[in-house]
């Protein structure tokens, strides 16, 4: 079956298949040449491409892998596809508003059944010292504010639910 | 080191430049004493100390902001002397005023200097008067009711900054003279929040400038010494990213006449222990931008190549003791380079992020030194400013230290948190960086840094993730391998 791995922002749709040597990894039309990997202990291992020899130093938490492979440092997360599927469904119809960052509130401009217009300033989100706006991306009715002033929140969360009924 | 008046420093800060300082102190047989927050606790910074005072405030930051707890902390431990580090109350001269009234050392400048430095206007008007070079400026306070047209007239773009700023925080850029009032209302607004002072004024900003500055020490017999300059035009968002010492863009003659200024407008100021004079440079002539009256994030550099220990020097200095040093003493040796490593994403705007620590391991080697207060299963919050650890690097050139930096980000393993060392080693193996053509909108010009392709590495990535993900590797081990064999029949 095909797998979902998020990498910057970006979905890759692959599959592994045994082989031989290990795996092939199956990433869209394209087959790479064998690969496997030999975990040495404490989260360090050998990735093997093609019979060439990558050290790997990794950490797994949940859904998200941790790697560091020829001097570079990356995260990468695994998307189960039902979960992910189940997420678009609960948004139907909804508009969100999510924070770019992680912050806290400053002030919020809204209020509940309020009708905006698209670019409307939502909320005045502070991070790291640096004031954002967040606006609305399209005409909507505002259904929720998630988070009041002063409140903190991590990357991704909901901050402001819009409607677009009547749109 | 001379006899001292003291016997305990109290540490007013917390992470890398507590731990850097616990570690003087240490050479100097001192006992450190330290202040610290509930969600520092267990840091590395409170366990190294000598004694650790727990202090409380409405936030993190109220805690270290908290003048009267601090001071109440002192006593409480007979420290003789407080270090205020960078940052927090460093620069508050109520705060230096209050210790001083407490009976206690200050280990930085007098409230003096930091009220006369400190003011951004009032420090650029002093360096004006005593005949130094600073920036065409509009200043909101000589006549509010004048204060847009007077900005408008000297022409964009300008740089709007809070006078009583610093970090970059509420500096705005106005390209056109149209986009002043907007950068005015931004820059007013920030300035009010972060130090409750919504003065602003604003200059011409100098395209494609370079900054630099030099270190200065004075102590209160009238002496007063450089120790070079860095430079620190590698920014994003007005915040250094990379230092270097000494500046590539910079002749002998150049270096000597920057460097010399500096310690006339330390010694008008009558100014005594460390502090930092910075300069933008536009590759011909250079104006003052400000003083700082503290030890400075990327001090490191500096040390590396004149060898010496700056809060050494800090600490003899507030002991009220003579320089040790004079200008002779000081010489130059090779090259320096320090990496700021921020918890952040620059794909993503230098968005900060968040995470726990799980894996850390820091490069080592002859001649790279490690300023870090963080610890493997630490959780990295916003509560506090992004930074991680400092990694600075020494070597006989520029090229070498260039490079040398370059393996040490890549060496740095960092894992729970994304950080920017994969960026840090980009910009470091830079043409334009080793060409030293750098100024601080460098990275604003060169967004391919911050967005950073893959390339070959996406397979390699891919591969390792997909064979330490057990739902994919488990869906493969269920495959026969014949029918694997077919190919891609399965999708």
């Amino acid at each position: 079956m095909n797998h979902f791995l998020e990498l910057e922002g970006v979905d890759y749709q692959l599959w592994l298949s045994p082989c031989k040597q290990g795996y092939r990894l199956h990433l869209g039309d394209e087959v790479t040449a064998p690969i496997d990997f030999c975990h040495q202990g404490n989260g360090r291992g050998i990735l093997t491409i093609a019979g060439a020899r990558e050290p790997v130093r990794f950490a797994i938490d949940g859904d998200t892998i941790h790697l560091h492979i020829r001097g570079r440092t990356s995260v990468l997360r695994y998307r189960d596809p039902l979960s992910a599927l189940a997420l678009a469904e609960k948004h139907a119809g909804h508009l969100v508003a999510r924070a770019p960052m992680p912050g806290v509130v400053v002030a919020t401009s809204v209020l509940p059944g309020e009708a905006v217009a698209a670019r409307t300033a939502l909320m005045v989100i502070e991070s790291m010292k640096l004031e954002t706006v967040i606006r609305s991306s399209q005409d909507g009715v505002v259904e929720r504010v998630h988070f009041k002033e002063g409140e903190s929140f991590e990357q991704d969360a909901v901050l402001v639910t819009l409607s677009a009924e009547g749109h | 080191m001379r006899k001292l008046p003291f016997d305990t420093v109290l540490i007013a800060n917390r992470g890398e430049i507590a731990i850097r300082i616990v570690k003087t102190l240490r050479e100097l047989e001192l006992r450190s004493a330290i202040v610290y927050h509930d969600v520092d606790a267990g840091t590395p910074a409170v366990s190294m100390a000598d004694v650790a005072v727990p202090i409380s405030g409405r936030t993190p930051v109220a805690a270290y902001l908290d003048a009267a707890q601090i001071i109440a902390a002192a006593h409480e431990v007979n420290a003789g002397a407080v270090h205020p580090g960078y940052g927090f109350l460093s620069e508050n001269a109520g705060f230096a005023r209050k210790v001083l009234e407490a009976g206690i050392v200050f280990i930085g400048p007098t409230p003096e200097n930091i009220e006369l430095m400190g003011d951004k206007i009032r420090a650029r008007k002093f360096v004006q008067r005593n005949g130094f070079p600073v920036a065409p400026s509009a200043i909101e306070e000589d006549d509010p009711a004048t204060f847009i047209s007077r900005a408008r007239s000297i022409g964009a773009p300008l740089l709007v900054k809070p006078s009583a700023g610093g970090g970059g925080k509420g500096m705005r850029i106005a390209r056109g003279l149209d986009a002043l009032e907007h950068a005015i209302v931004q820059a007013r607004s920030e300035a009010q929040r972060y130090f409750a002072d919504a003065r602003l004024y604003v200059e011409r900003y100098v395209e494609k400038p370079r900054h630099i500055e030099v270190q200065v020490l004075g102590d209160s017999f009238g002496n007063v010494i450089h120790l070079f300059e860095r430079e620190c035009s590698v920014q994003r968002r007005f915040q250094k990213v990379i230092e270097e010492a000494p500046s590539p863009a910079l002749s002998a003659e150049l270096r000597k006449k920057i460097c010399e200024t500096a310690v006339d407008i330390a010694r008008a100021a009558n100014y005594r222990n460390a502090g930092t004079v910075e300069f933008i440079f536009d590759g011909s002539e250079f104006y003052f931008l400000e003083m700082n009256t503290r030890l400075q994030v990327e001090h490191p550099v500096t040390e590396m190549i004149t060898g010496i220990d700056l809060v050494a020097e800090q600490v003899n200095v507030a002991g009220g003791h003579e320089l040790r040093l004079s200008q002779p003493d000081i010489v130059l040796a090779g090259h320096a380079i320090e990496a700021r490593v921020y918890a952040e994403a620059p794909a993503r705007g230098f968005a900060p992020t968040t995470g726990k620590i799980l894996v850390l391991d820091y490069p080592v080697g002859p001649d790279v030194r490690i300023d870090s207060g963080i610890l493997q299963g630490q959780q990295i919050t916003t509560a506090f400013d992004s930074m991680l650890a400092k990694v600075i690097v020494h070597s006989p050139t520029r090229t070498e230290a260039a490079l040398k930096a370059e393996r040490a980000m890549q060496e740095l393993v960092l894992l729970g948190c994304e950080t920017n060392t994969n960026f840090l080693a980009r910009v470091l193996a830079d043409e334009q960086f080793l060409s030293g053509q750098v100024h601080t909108g460098y990275l604003d010009e060169n967004p391919h840094l911050a967005a950073g392709e893959f390339g070959s590495d996406l397979s390699a990535f891919l591969a390792a993730a997909a064979l330490l993900t057990r739902p994919v590797r488990d869906s493969a081990d269920a495959v026969p391998e014949l029918h694997a064999s077919l190919g891609s029949w399965r999708n």
